[in-house]
């Protein structure tokens, strides 16, 4: 496709997706749902370019979201710091905590770092609940409404919320696809699927993840940061098992490497337990069978089942490469 | 709460971690394999046992090889559908499917049993021995001659018999193992299952020491991860003298600083050891 009708096409689907909410009837539950959908869209942002293009499993990914949570409810409720200036310590905050996950982690590879960061987001649960400073199983209270007074801002309520939500996604989209152009991205690619190549290329695998690692953080510590406004209250429960495997199952059930992919798959799961609940318990054994079926059974996600229908329409693979012009 | 008394806390301590553990240690050693429902597994065995001592009124005795046997049924279960995976090596998938597996069992748990927490109740934990002013029970002292039996039969097993050298065999080279006339698939599916096995019995022994919970499970999967680790990946014999290493650790941390990060602090050690000596972890596989 010219790259310039994508672009139009791209901005066209951006401006219409901010009115999905009116469209699908703009009651409150509407865009409560769309406002969470948006949230933890961007969460799973941050740990897809870990897992899809870095190739490995980050569990540590909840903590990321509890700091921006945390410390957007420490600066605004505490020291009284507008909604900018969360999200800028935020984002300081979880890159110190991310550089030093990724320093300590480094050296470990495959399920040695799993193992790691899973251990990490266990223990900061267990912290959460006990430290004082952080409210303990209290959690933290009086966050304020997300104001932005030189702009007249104001968001009371989700329908308010809704632009900034949106924003904060499209932004999320926008950083993941240029993150996939650039060259970390393309580095790191190539450390995922030959890093003797990527040695030889010159390429410092180390280095390679800790960056990867260092954009990542971010992208889902400003989903914990719009969090802690839209619930007004933190507690240690953003450390739950819960977001881990909702991130998860969202960034595989589509399709890895797909760009919409991990937005979909939060919309799927958010769908089904706002609107066809079955309870906690069957709602957690429907979500982690989606999980295990998804990567046991179909390993190119729900995407893989419809693309080799494309194929059938266009019978040769595009050719490799720059096309070579025309004599004229 | 003298030192004495501690001391021997840390002893019991010590062999349940390394009870705990035991699944994992195989099938990370000798396997090449991973589990993170592992902690989820020890949650079900517990609560097996506990619906059928006081639920269905079975003895004790009857209720662990019921536990156990469910812990087989979940463990062959798993494997069979990520088998996949497994002769693949996708050790990536095997990590997030196991972890999907933890949180269907979290789940299925809390729909049957129900989300208060409960108290196993044992022939042995109801008994107390005073010994000066030392005090255990005789669950303790079932936990401790368990785990030393445990790990005796199991490093015989290993190193002595067909099986183990088959499943080592599995591990160090699966294709090699498979050309060699050897069901691979069938020592996966034999090694998961007796994962889900010894978890079971761990948690029919040790869960009595605490209340249980349909939530509990993630403390369990750290402090095997550390015992695996610390031990060196898939030794028998490591696993037993970390776990015990970990439980006086434990114990006198509790005691002394704050029992409410006993765990923190364990992996804080963990930390530190993967920091100073990052290659000191990575044992052959099928390593004893």
């Amino acid at each position: 496709m010219n790259h310039g009708i994508k672009t139009i096409l791209l901005a066209v689907l951006a401006i219409a997706g901010f009115f999905v909410p009116t469209l699908l009837g703009g009651s409150g539950a509407v865009y409560a749902a769309c406002v969470l959908i948006a949230i933890f869209a961007v969460m799973s942002y941050g740990l897809d370019i870990v897992v899809s293009d870095l190739g490995e499993v980050s569990l540590a990914h909840t903590v990321f979201f509890a700091v921006g949570a945390y410390t957007t409810a420490l600066l605004s409720a505490s020291a009284g710091f507008g909604p900018i200036l969360s999200l800028v310590g935020a984002i300081l905050i979880v890159l110190l905590v991310a550089a030093a996950l990724g320093f300590v982690t480094l050296k470990l590879r495959e399920f040695v770092f799993s193992l790691v960061t899973y251990a990490v987001a266990v223990v900061a649960a267990t912290i959460a609940q006990n430290w004082e400073f952080l409210g303990g199983s209290d959690g933290l209270r009086g966050i304020p409404a997300f104001e932005v007074s030189w702009l007249g801002f104001t968001a009371r309520n989700d329908q308010e919320l809704w632009p900034v939500a949106y924003l904060l996604l499209i932004v999320a989209i926008y950083l993941v696809s240029a993150f996939r152009r650039s060259k970390l991205g393309q580095a790191a690619m190539m450390v995922h699927l030959n890093q003797r190549l990527a040695v030889t290329s010159g390429v410092d695998p180390q280095r390679i993840r800790l960056q990867v690692f260092l954009v990542s953080a971010p992208i889902t510590a400003s989903a914990g940061w719009l969090y802690a406004y839209q619930r007004a209250y933190i507690s240690a429960d953003v450390l739950e098992t819960y977001f881990l495997i909702l991130m998860l199952t969202a960034v595989v059930v589509m399709g890895r490497r797909l760009l919409l992919g991990p937005l979909l798959g939060v919309a799927l799961i958010q769908l089904q337990e706002k609107f066809f609940s079955f309870g906690g318990y069957v709602d957690k054994i429907i979500l982690g069978s989606v999980l295990i079926v998804t990567l046991a059974f179909l390993p190119n996600g729900l995407f893989g089942i419809v693309s080799p229908l494309r194929n059938l329409f266009t019978r040769r693979a595009a050719p490799v490469g720059k096309p070579i012009p025309e004599r004229s | 709460m003298n030192f004495t008394q501690q001391l021997v806390n840390g002893i019991v301590l010590g062999h349940a971690y390394a009870l705990i553990a035991i699944g994992w240690t195989v099938l990370l050693g000798v396997a090449r394999l991973v589990n993170f429902g592992h902690g989820q597994m020890y949650m079900l065995g517990a609560f097996v046992t506990w619906y059928g001592v006081s639920r269905l009124g079975l003895p004790y005795f009857v209720a662990i090889p019921l536990a156990m046997l469910i812990g087989v049924a979940v463990g062959y279960v798993m494997q069979r559908v990520m088998l996949q995976l497994t002769l693949k090596q996708d050790l990536v998938s095997i990590m997030i499917v196991t972890l999907g597996f933890g949180y269907v069992l979290h789940g299925a748990a809390a729909l049957f049993f129900g989300s208060t927490g409960q108290i196993l109740e044992t022939p042995f934990s109801v008994k107390d021995i005073y010994w000066g002013d030392l005090w255990i029970t005789y669950q303790d002292i079932a936990i401790v001659i368990a785990a030393i039996l445990f790990f005796a039969a199991l490093k015989y097993v290993i190193d002595r018999t067909r099986i183990g050298r088959l499943a080592r065999m599995v591990a160090e080279d699966p294709q090699l193992a498979q050309l060699a006339g050897v069901n691979v698939r069938r020592v996966y599916l034999g090694v998961f299952a007796f994962e889900g096995a010894a978890v079971a019995l761990a948690a029919a022994l040790v869960a009595p020491r605490t209340p249980i919970l349909t939530s509990m499970g993630f403390d369990e999967v750290i402090i095997t991860f550390v015992v695996v680790v610390l031990g060196g990946i898939g030794s028998v014999t490591g696993s037993y003298v970390a776990g015990l290493a970990l439980g006086l650790f434990t114990a006198f941390f509790g005691a002394f600083v704050s029992p409410a990060y006993a765990t923190a602090a364990a992996f804080a050690v963990l930390i530190a050891v993967l920091v100073v000596r990052p290659g000191g972890l990575a044992v052959s596989p099928g390593a004893r």
